[in-house]
């Protein structure tokens, strides 16, 4: 019996002794193989135990592997675990010695001991190499068959393992049958929380290629069999709990008798001691009542005090991912949880990332009753030694008082953090109260007094600096020394290396020459002069801009630059309702500590294969993910749906901020109105902006050339009539198109192209395959006609090669169309 | 390193490798949750200096490996440190003396990736602990005693599944214990900005047969929210607001609380600090307000001087004074006397340039109460039946400090 080779794997240089001691191990065992001597026993396992004290550091100790299956024949149990776990660690990348343990496994899987038979049973499914599968079925028909409830739990899990080595082999056996039957009638709660789990999988992972298994899977989210598990649900253990709540939060009640029963009887759940239980309950309440909002809010109110405690009580671990899924209720329901605000006050010894979470909470919460009490707790952070958190407390007041809650004292303490003295609370300030300026113009008496006492030299943030400088062009009027100050800042216009600050010198400037121009002309021409030279592309173009709109008339110049301002009413959102409608939908998952949908995080083959198949009708996506699979394509489309529309709501935004001078000045933030949404579009002032930057505009390639066939932005088209469609149509056009580089670098997800002819007002329908190859299919509709084009696309990213085929309702336009799309498929990547 | 392999899937350990990086790296500004990694999610759980590692690719519920972990890490320390004396902590030699106990009940606990039996004593029966008698047997006969159960616990089957039905020797006693964490905040205004008790029950239970215990309190209405062990039956609970349940048998945690916004603390904190031209005076004092009836034992007052401070001259007229390597302050009382006031004087020598303390210390305090529940909660009596002979009934309670800080 010559020795394996050993894995380069494990050969640690650490362990220099490693090999030498493997080559003893090996002699030992050889002598006691065949011993039957009355002390062997205890002999073999000090020595097994030397071998698995070497594994688990590390050592490659599978040279050993025949001379431990040769002691394993032993009657010991303490033996026989240690040599199964050996067995079971080193059987992979030994698949021939495997196969001499097989003899041992099977005896002992008709051994008298249970404890022996389900251990045995275990390791027999758990040494996943491929060419011994045939061995496992017999063993494991026997084993769902077990009188002892314990051999019967690890067989329901263990033809999960034979599924994942040979899923035709767990088939041809009928496995699947058998352990739904098991599921529906065994007395131990584990055995059919085992088999649950099982088909789960295994029908999920089917669902893709066979109808059957989609059946199945939809029989599991039906009635009958939801209702038997809820029956049994005390019966069950914790986590298998956790399995069959996720189960019933997909269950869909017929009426409302229905919800209100299922409620009553997980009430008691809520108050278990396994946090991730009640988690689960608490998904199962939501989701079951998100039809009646009265019920809902009361369910609200219902779960707060259990999630609150598991907040508190908990591991620092626990009570972060508690804290998360609170987050997202306060974000979703802040007024009924503003009387609770003292929970989310921030301890010394929270660790940061909590602390942030709770500031965010805090800020949502805040109203007219306890907008006091809040701020006051918040400006108490910002002596915290954590300078972070301290920065962040200021931010939060800062959101409250744009909240339009109790600005006046909230103003007020603003404007003594300033007298702090200290350097990163005075920049934030800063920030804060130009906001406030630019939503409450009315306090600039108060602030100006205050803001124009602090020194420009002691601010070194860019950020604090440019919102100092924004507000001296604004209130120069107000300020008496401003335009000297402005003018210290442009002879220092070398040393300032933030590209933000010297643009927002240069507007502040020109602000403040339209309305102090004797005492500024001479820091203008310094300040143009500077950002002429300047290296910096923005600068120095913002700065020629200015010049050339001087030149033409200082009139019009005032107007685009200083135009009369309304106040902004609100700031925008940065993330669209729609993602946190779906990050509520998955509720009890890592979505909601990550903060992001499932789909922009996962990876598409763990979200569960997206399978296509040529005549669509099993579309439908499996796996893990928890979506629910009965609706997948219906619910993969609504995915598909949220990211467009979070796009173009991004864009819809942006569209109106995109006015007066701060179109021009990207970089800026403070400027005018990035970055939020005003009502100025309407005054004139920017109208002459749009126009003057229209000219510029034209003349950038940037554009894609506009066809002469103009498509519907926003088709609406389900699969089923996509399916009819592509099965009635006959293929109009089908070419061949190649991809730049830069569109197949660009193409490591179909999310990517997915996205890009959204842009082109072409709609994704399905998507699948792995690289290199992607499958699509595409939809669009002519504009103002009801008339669809509809296009199955394969792209292989090795060869930058895309076939198209199209089929179009009206044959007349598809080679409009075509053209279209193959100059849409080109840019990819490229815009 | 221990490792298992759960599913079909291999994890690489460079994984490890890879965790273990990160975490050095951001150990400082503690950014550690659930951790991305390029290739799997990881969810680490730290107790008594060892992580525990769970990975998935999958998007799953969070709590579930986080609890799992826990679980996980609570049952070691019970099956290894129970046999190494009271008040061991789990720690790498332990784990590392037995690998085979910590695969073993690896196992059990989990199969595919999916929880199996988790319950204590249920384990017990499947993979028996590693204890002082067969420690002791194994080092006199030379003779290791097998660490597996004979037979299979048939409570796996049973209607109460935390409760083994094999009968042992029992004492016949049952021992109660409130145990309470109080959380207060004090701003520098001397408010109290927030204060709130958890609370647990603990009970050991040592009773033979199949006892049916019914415990009620005089004041159940203080508690805001609670949670169960699985083995309290909710209607009574309901109804009545008694905890009937049939005990598991050892130590548990029968019950988690929370109480309502208390208005009253046992002890408080004075702290002064005054700065000017690159020093900063320190004073403070510690005095009981709301006095709880019984000594309040050791007391520990800590707080982190600021980065910018580059010596510390400190003294106290009770109790020691250290200063820790992480520049913590660290002020140990004991008891407070009858006769004066403790307090805290000194001297903090800042940065040079820096004129004045910028930053405020928060000083935390530790404290034990024994023998008062700071809530008020009283328990008032422990109904057994069921029973042959009537067991010992011990109640204990005590109080300690959770968050309990004053912000200067």
């Amino acid at each position: 019996m010559a020795p394996p080779v050993s894995t380069p794997k494990s050969a640690s240089p650490s362990q220099p002794s490693g090999k030498s001691e493997v080559t003893d191990l090996k002699l030992q065992l050889r002598q006691l193989a065949g011993s039957r001597a009355p002390g062997a026993d205890d002999a073999k396992r000090d020595l097994f135990k030397r071998v698995i004290s070497c594994m688990t550091v590390g050592i490659d100790v599978s040279p050993a592997f025949s001379e431990m299956v040769m002691c394993s024949a032993t009657s010991d149990v303490v033996l026989k675990k240690m040599c199964y776990l050996y067995v079971g660690n080193y059987a992979r990348c030994n698949p021939d010695l495997a196969l001499l343990t097989i003899n041992f496994l099977q005896k002992d899987c008709h051994d008298q001991d249970p404890t022996i038979r389900g251990l045995a049973l275990r390791s027999l499914c758990s040494l996943r190499v491929q060419n011994l599968v045939e061995y496992l079925v017999a063993p494991l028909a026997a084993g769902l068959k077990d009188h002892s409830s314990y051999v019967r739990t690890v067989a329901a899990i263990g033809v999960l393992k034979l599924y994942h080595i040979s899923a035709t082999m767990c088939h041809d056996s009928d496995f699947p049958a058998a352990l739904k039957a098991l599921m529906l009638s065994d007395p131990d709660a584990q055995v059919v929380a085992n088999c649950l789990y099982s088909l789960l999988e295994i029908w999920t992972q089917d669902a893709a290629n066979s109808d059957e298994a989609a059946r199945e899977i939809e029989a599991l989210y039906g009635k009958s069999i939801i209702y038997y598990l809820l029956n049994r649900i005390k019966d069950f253990s914790e986590w298998a709990q956790c399995l069959v709540l996720d189960l019933v939060s997909k269950y869909i009640p017929s009426d409302n008798n229905e919800i209100f029963d299922m409620m009553n009887l997980l009430e008691d759940r809520l108050q278990h001691a396994n946090g991730a239980v009640v988690l689960a309950t608490i998904k199962v309440f939501l989701h079951l009542t998100m039809s009646m909002t009265d019920v809902h809010q009361q369910v609200y109110e219902r779960i707060k005090a259990p999630l609150l405690t598991l907040v508190g009580a908990g591991s620092p671990e626990q009570s972060y991912a508690v804290l998360c899924h609170l987050h997202l209720l306060v974000m979703r329901a802040p007024m009924l949880f503003s009387s609770d605000y003292k929970h989310f006050y921030c301890q010394f010894s929270d660790p940061s990332y909590v602390k942030k979470l709770k500031l965010e909470m805090l800020t949502a919460i805040a109203n007219e009753s306890n907008t006091y009490e809040i701020v006051t707790e918040l400006c108490e952070y910002a002596g915290n030694v954590d300078v972070p958190i301290a920065r962040e407390s200021i931010r939060a007041v800062g959101k409250i008082a744009l909240q339009q809650y109790d600005v006046n004292a909230i103003v007020d303490r603003l404007l003594q953090f300033l007298e702090m003295e200290k350097d990163y609370v005075t920049a934030e300030t800063l920030v804060l109260v130009k906001d406030l300026l630019r939503k409450y113009p009315q306090w600039s008496h108060d602030c100006i007094a205050v803001v124009g006492n602090i020194s420009s030299n002691s601010i070194q943030e860019p950020k604090a600096k440019a919102a100092l400088i924004w507000m001296l062009g604004e209130y120069s009027q107000d300020m008496m020394d401003a335009p000297y100050v402005l003018e210290s800042l442009v002879e220092n216009w070398e040393e300032e290396h933030s590209p933000e600050v010297r643009l927002h010198l240069l507007t502040a400037v020109m602000k403040c020459f339209f309305k102090r121009a004797p005492e500024t002309q001479k820091a203008l021409g310094a300040a143009l002069a500077a950002g002429l030279a300047d290296n910096n592309q923005d600068v120095h173009d913002r700065a020629l801009f200015y010049y050339r709109l001087l030149q033409y008339d200082v009139a019009v110049a005032e107007r685009v630059v200083n135009p009369p301002k309304q106040a902004v009413s609100v700031f925008a959102d940065t993330q669209s309702s729609e993602i946190k409608d779906r990050i509520f939908d998955e509720f009890n998952s890592l979505s909601v500590v990550y903060q992001k949908p499932s789909y922009l995080f996962t990876d598409k083959e763990h979200r569960g294969p997206f399978e296509f198949s040529e005549d669509l009708s099993n579309l439908a996506i499996g796996g893990d993910s928890g979506d629910d699979v009965i609706h997948s394509a219906q619910r993969y489309e609504e995915n598909d749906k949220d990211l467009l529309l979070s796009t173009s709501d991004k864009e819809e935004n942006g569209g109106p901020t995109h006015n007066g001078s701060s179109t021009y000045s990207a970089p800026s933030d403070v400027n005018s109105s990035t970055s939020l949404v005003s009502s100025s579009t309407t005054q004139p002032a920017a109208f002459a902006i749009d126009d003057l930057l229209g000219l510029g505009v034209l003349d950038t390639p940037a554009l894609p050339p506009l066809p002469a066939l103009s498509l519907n932005a926003k088709p609406v088209l389900d699969p089923g009539t996509f399916q009819k469609k592509w099965g009635q149509l006959t293929v109009s056009s089908s070419q061949e198109s190649t991809l730049s580089i830069q569109g197949v670098a660009s193409l490591t997800a179909p999310q990517s192209l997915i996205k890009h002819m959204q842009n082109n007002s072409i709609q994704c329908i399905a998507s699948g395959g792995q690289p290199p190859n992607y499958k699509f299919f595409f939809f669009a509709q002519k504009e103002g006609s009801s008339s669809f084009f509809l296009v199955e696309c394969i792209v292989n990213t090795a060869s930058a090669k895309a076939q198209i085929k199209i089929k179009a309702d009206d044959a007349s336009a598809s080679d409009a169309f075509a053209s279209l799309f193959q100059s849409a498929l080109s840019n990819f990547g490229s815009s | 390193m221990v490792e298992k392999q759960t599913t079909g899937h291999h994890v690489d350990r460079s994984i490890c490798a890879w965790f273990w990086h990160q975490y050095n790296h951001h150990r400082n500004n503690d950014q550690m949750s659930v951790v991305t990694s390029p290739t799997h999610y990881l969810f680490p759980l730290i107790r008594h200096g060892i992580i525990f590692l769970a990975c998935t690719q999958l998007e799953l519920p969070p709590l579930l490996p986080i609890e799992f972990l826990s679980r996980f890490a609570d049952i070691l320390s019970d099956y290894l440190c129970a046999g190494s004396g009271a008040g061991a902590t789990l720690n790498e030699d332990i784990v590392k003396d037995n690998f085979v106990i910590v695969y073993e009940v690896l196992d059990e606990m989990m199969d595919n990736g999916f929880p199996l039996t988790t319950e204590p004593n249920l384990l017990k029966d499947i993979v028996l602990p590693p204890n002082l008698v067969t420690k002791v047997l194994h080092a006199v006969t030379g003779n290791s005693s097998p660490s597996v159960g004979p037979t299979l616990p048939h409570a796996a089957a049973s209607t109460v599944p935390w409760r083994s039905t094999h009968p042992k020797t029992t004492t016949n006693e049952v021992y109660v214990n409130l145990v309470e964490q109080l959380d207060a905040s004090v701003n520098r205004d001397g408010n109290l900005r927030r204060c709130q008790v958890y609370g647990e029950i603990q009970v050991n239970s040592s009773l033979p047969g199949f006892p049916d215990l019914t415990l009620s309190f005089t004041n159940p209405s203080l508690l805001n929210d609670v949670r169960f062990h699985p083995c309290v039956r909710f209607r009574p609970w309901e109804s009545s607001q008694v905890l009937s349940f049939v005990p598991p048998d050892g130590h548990f945690k029968l019950m988690t609380y929370r109480v309502k916004e208390l208005k009253k603390i046992p002890i408080y904190v004075k702290p002064q600090l005054t700065s000017d031209s690159g020093n900063c005076r320190i004073s403070a004092l510690v005095g009981v307000r709301n006095d709880p009836g019984k000594t309040i034992d050791s007391i520990i007052v800590e707080f982190q001087l600021p980065p910018c401070i580059t010596s510390a001259d400190l003294t106290s007229n009770h109790g020691t004074v250290d200063i820790l390597a992480d520049k913590t302050c660290r002020w140990s009382i004991g008891q407070i006397p009858k006769d004066k006031l403790p307090s805290l004087s000194g001297n903090l020598v800042l940065e040079p340039g820096l004129d004045r303390l910028h930053v405020a210390p928060t000083f935390q305090v530790r404290f034990k109460i024994m023998g008062i529940a700071m809530s008020g909660l009283q328990i008032d009596k422990l109904d057994v039946k069921n029973m042959p002979a009537n067991p010992y009934k011990g109640f204990r309670a005590q109080t300690q400090a959770g968050d309990y800080e004053f912000r200067s």
